[in-house]
C-alpha cells in the first residue's frame, strides 16, 4: 500500500470529558502514550479497561468534511477527541499495519468506535454518523516528537 | 461508588457567601484546563463526598470556559445535600461532577420573559450575560417572600438592567401579577419559570395556552409515601416487597436488584424502568404523559395497585 499524507491537527487533554486543546507538537512515548494526554496517565474514561491501542488515536480530516457535506454537521478537529487529525491517510485500511508519523512509528490495532459521550460534550447528534469512520487506535512503536505538517506514510 | 474517570474532576476554587443562607461555589479543573462547555439553563450532578448526588443549575456565564458556578441555598430541613455543601466543603476540595445537561435551554434568538421564585433564579443567572451581550430583548421577574430571601437582588440591581428587571417582594405587597405578565407577552415570546412547585403550578395554569413557548424547571423533591405493595420483576420472576415509607428504588436495592439512579428526586430520569402491569403513581417531575404510559421512576414513584410489574 502506498500513500503520503500529513498531520493536519494535534490535540490533547489531560482528563476524561475535558475539551481537547490544539497544539503544534506532541511527545510520543514508546509503549506508553502521549506525554500529558489522558490515556498515558490513566485519567481517561476507559482507563479502567487498559488497551495498548489507545496510546495514540487518529482521525481523518476528510471525515470532518464529509460530515459537513452530507449531514451539515460542523465538527471541529479538536472536537473529535482523537490525538491526530490526518489528511490523505486511509486510516480504515491500516489496521494491523505499521506506519510512520514524522520521525515516529506506530502500529494500528483497531478501528476506533465512537463514544456516546461525544454527543454530550459537543451537543451534536453525531454518534451514528461516525460509525465506521471514527478513526484509528494505535500503539507507539518508536517514540519522539511529532509536529503539525509532518508526513505520514507506510513504514 | 462512581469512578473518578467517569466524571469531570473539579476542585473548589472559591466560595462566596452571598447571604446567611446562600453560597456560591466556583469549581475549576485542578490544573485550570477548560471545562466541558454548557449552555444557559444547564445543570450538573454534584457527587458529594458522602455519596449523595444532587443537581444544581450552572449560574455562571457559559462564555467563561474554565469555571462552573453553582448557587446553593442551605435547606435546614432538606435531605442533607445543601448542608454538606455548606458545612463540609472547603476551598481546594475535590468534587466530581457530571457533564452539563440542559433540560431547560433558554433561547437567545427570541424575546424571553423569565420568572424566578427564590433560589429558582439560578438557571437565569447563566442566561443574563449572553442576553445582555447580544442585546436581546428580555424581562426578568425575581420573586421572593421577603427582601431577606431575595439573595441575588443586590447583585441583579448592580447589573443596571433598568425596566428589564422587576423584583417582587410579596411581604411588601409587590406580588407578581402573573396574568398581566402573560397578557403582555409578544406573540413569539417565550416564558420561562423556575421556582417552587406552587409557583410552577400557577404558571402552568395561567400560561398553559402558550404550549411550546412555556418552559418550567422544577427543583426540590417530589416525594410521597405509599402503603405496602410488591413489585414483580417480569424477567426474573422475583417479587420485591416495598414497605410503607420505603421507595421502590430502596426496595429494589435491598433485594440486590441494580437500577442506575442519580438524582433520586424524580428529575433526572436515570432510574426509569418500563412498567407492564398494575397502576403506577407517577411522582417524577419531568416525564411527558406519553412517556408515563410506558415508564416509571422508582426513585419517587409508587403503586396504587397491590402489585406492580416491571420489565426487569
Amino acid at each position: 500500500m502506498t500513500f503520503t499524507g500529513k498531520i493536519e491537527g494535534l490535540h490533547i487533554t489531560p482528563r476524561s470529558f475535558l475539551p481537547m486543546r490544539n497544539v503544534e507538537t506532541l511527545e510520543l512515548i514508546e509503549g506508553l502514550g502521549i506525554e500529558g494526554d489522558r490515556h498515558s496517565i490513566n485519567e481517561a474514561f476507559h482507563s479502567d479497561r487498559p488497551e495498548e491501542g489507545r496510546q495514540i488515536t487518529f482521525f481523518e480530516a476528510e471525515t470532518l468534511e464529509a460530515l459537513k457535506r452530507d449531514h451539515d454537521i460542523d465538527l471541529r478537529p479538536e472536537q473529535h477527541r482523537r490525538n491526530v487529525t490526518t489528511r490523505g491517510v486511509p486510516l480504515n485500511h491500516l489496521v494491523g499495519r505499521r506506519f510512520r508519523v514524522g520521525a515516529c512509528i506506530v502500529e494500528a490495532t483497531r478501528l476506533t468506535t465512537p463514544c456516546r459521550h461525544i454527543e454530550q460534550i459537543t451537543g451534536l447528534e453525531i454518534y451514528e454518523v461516525l460509525l465506521h469512520r471514527a478513526g484509528l487506535n494505535a500503539k507507539i512503536v518508536k517514540g519522539g516528537q511529532i509536529h503539525l505538517g509532518d508526513i505520514i506514510e507506510p513504514e | 461508588m462512581v469512578k473518578r474517570i467517569h466524571r469531570v474532576t473539579t476542585i473548589v476554587a472559591r466560595i462566596e457567601q452571598v447571604d446567611p443562607l446562600v453560597k456560591l461555589f466556583h469549581l475549576q479543573d485542578p490544573e485550570g484546563w477548560e471545562l466541558p462547555p454548557f449552555t444557559a439553563g444547564a445543570h450538573i450532578d454534584i457527587h458529594l463526598p458522602s455519596g449523595l448526588i444532587r443537581q444544581y443549575s450552572l449560574s455562571g456565564d457559559p462564555a467563561c470556559d474554565d469555571t462552573y458556578t453553582i448557587a446553593v441555598q442551605r435547606e435546614e430541613d432538606g435531605r442533607g445535600g445543601s448542608r454538606e455543601l455548606h458545612d463540609a466543603l472547603h476551598v481546594g476540595d475535590e468534587l466530581l461532577v457530571s457533564l452539563p445537561r440542559n433540560t431547560f435551554p433558554i433561547l437567545d434568538d427570541a424575546p424571553v420573559t423569565m420568572i424566578a421564585g427564590g433560589i429558582g433564579i439560578t438557571p437565569f443567572l447563566s442566561a443574563l450575560p449572553g442576553l445582555i451581550a447580544m442585546d436581546r430583548p428580555f424581562k426578568l421577574h425575581y420573586c421572593a417572600s421577603s427582601r431577606d430571601k431575595a439573595s441575588f437582588a443586590a447583585m441583579l440591581e448592580q447589573m443596571d438592567l433598568g425596566s428589564r428587571l422587576q423584583i417582587h417582594i410579596s411581604e411588601g405587597g409587590q406580588r407578581l401579577d402573573l396574568a398581566q405578565v402573560v397578557a403582555e407577552l409578544a406573540s413569539e415570546e417565550h416564558l420561562y419559570c423556575c421556582g417552587p412547585t406552587r409557583m410552577l403550578d400557577a404558571v402552568e395554569d395561567t400560561a398553559g395556552s402558550l404550549g411550546a413557548r412555556l418552559h418550567v424547571e422544577h427543583f426540590g423533591v417530589a416525594a410521597g409515601a405509599d402503603p405496602a405493595y410488591e413489585v414483580l420483576l417480569a424477567r426474573s420472576g422475583q417479587v420485591v416487597p416495598v414497605a410503607p415509607g420505603q421507595t421502590m428504588l430502596q426496595a429494589l436495592r435491598a433485594a440486590d436488584v441494580h437500577v442506575p439512579a442519580s438524582c433520586e428526586g424524580g428529575v433526572c430520569l436515570d432510574c426509569k424502568c418500563r412498567w407492564l402491569e398494575g397502576t403506577p403513581i407517577h411522582r417524577e417531575l419531568t416525564m411527558t404523559k406519553k412517556d408515563r404510559e410506558e415508564w416509571i421512576t422508582p426513585c419517587v414513584s409508587g403503586s396504587a395497585s397491590e402489585r406492580l410489574t416491571l420489565d426487569l
